[in-house]
């Protein structure tokens, strides 16, 4: 079954002054997916999502959230939307209840129930009552999160969510977010110019580059038959001899040895090298990074 | 909306700028207060008495011996001659025109206030309203909300007019309680005369009347507030069009200060009374004192100040609800 | 940070904000309000005077009284005074009420001020000096010294001068009045013999009105400025400079009497 789409973009353009910012961009958000969002600096990854959270008009093409057009229906559509846009700019000098209670009165409906049930979600309840000035910057983050979750919004939209956290933070982070999507159903919309990040974190992911998507799939799809197989063998030039013979292989500096990934072929393979005296040390199946798929996208032009 | 000014309340009082407003207002006015009675003493010893009458006769002598020097511009001239014959006017009637205590004090630093200290102090609150958001980038939490923005704004602007009466009322009462230690807290019955015209050279008091200080304090008050409202209004416009709290502030402050110097050179350069900071000295209108250009009174100067003010927030509220955040 | 706190502001402010609104209302229809409904009426009554403390000096008359050309800005008045300090012990209130480039016309003016009466009245010694700025003029006596208008003018400024004596003894019947006589600033200048005469003249028909009151003193300074008068005036050629003051306020000085 086709789940609901709660987020919908539709041949959405930015234009300042005479250029074309985001050049018509077209995608769909369901419920309980994360989807990524990923391109190098400067692709307008940022001015995108602030057009989907109504930072800015965009100069033609529509976005609906949960059905409501934003530009028509500002109040309904914000409703159901929850976000932070870069870092979570908090109110230094304000508690972390009373942001909360601050970002909870600009919401119809959120009372003190809901303040008390994400601080909790979101592990801060023994801290929310110091000043966020002396937060560290993950617990800063968990308190965007805290206020995004208000309104129990439908869409997360999240720019950049590990940025300037530790590997440890990071982990959390990714953690939390998936838990949102699969259990709370909800749809995640996920920034990043880290492929790593998006490869782990999400289902599908459009990658955008100077301000148009090139190419939306699931993750899976992306990665297929980009699959590489890794050994390692000894003696190695022998094992290296034998191994070219039978299919295209790439030598990597630690010593390794990579061909394409054939699941009917690499038994055929690792037997042909075994009846050669060739000890199999290792045999590693490896996941393909999304570097290489982006500079096959798109042809060379490299990210950070 | 009710909810909205809440949230201002609660950022504005957290960030405790009142406090350091009444901080400083309070030690401005122990500076004056000691200047003043300092003042006091300093003429008792030389007309060797404490009675006003006497002090003020001296006074009216003194004017009139300048009057005689030719070394003075025309405008100056004009504005001592109002002055005698006020004061002539004040020892006609028996009315001393600076009873002593703290309630004069009051008046007294209300009309010094009005156009340079109380816009000072409603600044500091006014320019970073809007600017500090951006600053902060707390701005696209804030209009990420299910709110209108210019619901957003108007709640700001509501919590500016709240805190501009705030502060006025501190400038009240800090001049009033800390003057009185050594005035004491008395006076508030004593009569003061108000409407006094300027018609040419001449005053013409046929319109003067009788007040309570009370009143004309009152009176005083309301004006001061107006011209607080309409600076922080321009302040908070620079505030939404410029982010930069420092950069708004310093415009705004250029243009206080041009203000105090034009006031001083304009009157021969007409349209300079369309500028929002000559127009700044309302209670001078009570009181009855020269305007800076021929021609200006209170309802000339309330309408342009009027302008000023409307333009500034149609200005903020439509740059605020158009503009994107970036 | 308390709620009720945020409360209470937010309730004080707006209590604030309608007051000041209010007053702003009223400041404008007081401001247009055509008739006034409490006129202030002049006051006749002359309040009491407070308690004297040692004495009082009311000096009225012209640029001399002010000091005019006194580099220390005492004129013959501060030097009287300080004199009198030393010599008395006592506290002395001075009130100076002399108006550069005053007339004997506006002086009678001055002089029928509440105020002014109200000063003269505990007044233990009065200076006067008027009649200089009747005849020269700011110099344009020298013109016309001749003339028949000096004569005129004379008599006007006699007229006044008995006005005013009359009105200082009608404040008060007790003080020592002393009214300092004219000098001539031109005495060395072309006509300075003839400009002298009329001085001398004119001196003495103001003598001859003083004479006329009970306790005011003709104070002559034409022979101070007789000899070397360059020495005693100020650059102006007119007014004395402080030497010349000094001269001034010895002679009344030497009148005194306790």
């Amino acid at each position: 079954m086709e789940k609901k789409i709660t987020l919908s973009v539709k041949d959405l353009r930015k234009v300042i002054g005479r250029r074309e910012i985001i050049k018509g961009l077209t995608f769909d958000l369901r419920e309980g997916e994360v989807f990524g969002f990923l391109g190098p600096n400067g692709a307008g990854k940022t001015t995108t999502i602030r057009m989907l959270v109504g930072l800015i008009k965009p100069t033609s093409g529509s976005i609906h959230i949960c059905g409501y057009n934003i530009a028509e229906d500002f109040q309904k559509a914000l409703r159901n939307l929850g976000c932070i846009v870069e870092n979570p700019e908090l109110y230094p000098y304000l508690s972390g209840y009373n942001n909360l209670l601050h970002f909870s009165r600009m919401i119809n409906g959120v009372g003190e129930e809901r303040i008390k049930e994400v601080t909790k979600l979101v592990g801060l309840a023994d801290r929310i009552d110091d000043k966020v000035k002396t937060y560290s910057l993950g617990m800063r983050q968990r308190l965007g999160i805290a206020q995004a979750l208000l309104g129990n919004p439908k869409v997360l939209i999240l720019d950049e969510p590990t940025n300037g956290l530790d590997p440890a933070g990071i982990r959390e982070m990714r953690n939390f977010i998936r838990f949102l999507a699969e259990k709370e159903g909800l749809s995640v919309l996920v920034s990043s110019h880290l492929l790593s990040e998006i490869q782990l974190l999400c289902d599908r992911v459009a990658i955008i580059t100077k301000g148009t998507i090139i190419r939306t799939d699931s993750v899976e799809k992306l990665l297929s038959n980009r699959e590489r197989m890794e050994w390692r063998l000894e003696p190695y030039l022998k094992g290296k001899e034998v191994l070219s013979s039978l299919t295209k292989i790439e030598e990597k500096e630690d010593g390794m040895i990579w061909t394409e990934f054939n699941e009917e072929k690499i038994p055929h393979w690792n037997k042909q090298l075994v009846e050669a005296g060739i000890s199999v040390m290792e045999m590693n199946r490896k996941m393909p990074v999304l570097e290489d798929l982006f500079l096959e996208l798109t042809g060379g032009e490299t990210i950070e | 909306m009710n909810k909205l000014i809440q949230n201002e309340m609660m950022k504005l009082i957290a960030k405790k700028r009142l406090v350091v407003i009444a901080l400083i207002i309070g030690v401005l006015v122990i500076l004056f207060t000691y200047a003043q009675y300092k003042e006091i003493q300093t003429q008792r010893e030389r007309l060797g008495t404490d009675d006003w009458r006497t002090a003020v006769q001296q006074n009216i002598v003194d004017i009139t011996n300048r009057l005689s020097s030719s070394r003075i511009s025309e405008e100056w001239k004009k504005q001592l001659k109002i002055s005698l014959q006020q004061q002539q006017y004040y020892l006609d009637h028996d009315i001393n025109p600076a009873e002593p205590g703290a309630s004069t004090f009051m008046r007294i630093f209300l009309e010094n206030a009005i156009d340079m200290l109380i816009p000072l102090m409603v600044m500091v609150i006014a320019s970073d309203l809007v600017s500090s958001e951006y600053s902060q980038g707390t701005v696209k939490l804030l209009l990420t909300r299910p709110v209108k923005r210019w619901k957003v704004l108007l709640s700001k602007y509501i919590t500016l007019c709240f805190a501009v009466s705030l502060i006025v009322a501190i400038a009240g009462f800090l001049s009033y309680i800390l003057s009185g230690v050594v005035f004491g807290y008395k006076g508030f019955g004593t009569p003061i005369l108000t409407g006094f015209n300027i018609s040419d050279e001449a005053l013409n008091t046929a319109n003067v009347k009788l007040l309570s200080l009370w009143k004309f304090l009152l009176m005083d008050f309301g004006l001061v507030w107006f011209v607080a409202i309409v600076v922080g209004t321009l302040s908070f416009m620079l505030s939404v069009l410029i982010r930069s709290t420092a950069a708004g502030m310093g415009v705004m402050l250029a243009a206080l200060i041009s203000g105090a110097i034009l006031s001083n050179m304009v009157s021969s350069w007409e349209s300079a009374k369309y500028l929002f900071m000559v127009n700044l000295r309302l209670t001078d209108y009570m009181k009855g004192t020269a305007p800076p250009i021929e021609g200006m009174n209170l309802s000339f100067s309330m309408s342009v100040l009027l302008v000023w003010w409307a333009a500034a927030l149609l200005v903020s509220f439509i740059v605020f609800t158009k503009r994107d955040v970036y | 940070m308390n709620r009720n706190m945020v409360r209470m502001v937010t309730a004080i402010a707006v209590f604030f904000c309608l007051l000041w609104i209010f007053g702003l209302g009223w400041a404008v229809k007081n401001y247009y309000a055509g008739k006034p409904d409490q006129v202030p009426q002049k006051t006749n009554v002359t309040s009491k005077i407070d308690n004297k403390k040692g004495l009082n000096v009311v000096a009225l008359g012209d640029s001399l009284t002010r000091g005019t050309g006194d580099e220390t800005g005492k004129g013959y008045v501060g030097d009287l005074v300080d004199e009198i300090k030393e010599k008395t012990k006592k506290p002395v209130q001075l009130t100076n009420l002399g108006i550069i480039g005053q007339r004997s016309d506006q002086l009678k003016k001055q002089i029928q001020q509440k105020e002014v009466g109200r000063q003269l009245e505990k007044a233990d010694v009065i200076l006067v000096t008027i009649g200089g700025n009747d005849l020269f003029r700011g110099g344009q006596g020298l013109m016309d010294f001749q003339s028949k208008n000096i004569a005129v003018i004379e008599k006007k400024y006699l007229s006044n001068l008995k006005f005013i004596f009359e009105q200082i003894r009608r404040n008060n019947h007790k003080a020592n009045v002393f009214f300092v006589g004219l000098y001539n600033p031109f005495i060395e200048l072309d006509h300075g013999k003839e400009m002298s005469k009329v001085v001398r003249r004119w001196n003495y028909d103001s003598a001859e009105v003083s004479a006329a009151f009970p306790k005011i003193i003709f104070v002559p300074t034409f022979d101070l400025f007789e000899l070397k008068v360059n020495d005693y005036l100020y650059s102006d050629k007119f007014h004395p400079n402080t030497k010349g003051y000094k001269l001034i306020a010895e002679r009344v000085a030497s009148l005194l009497t306790w």
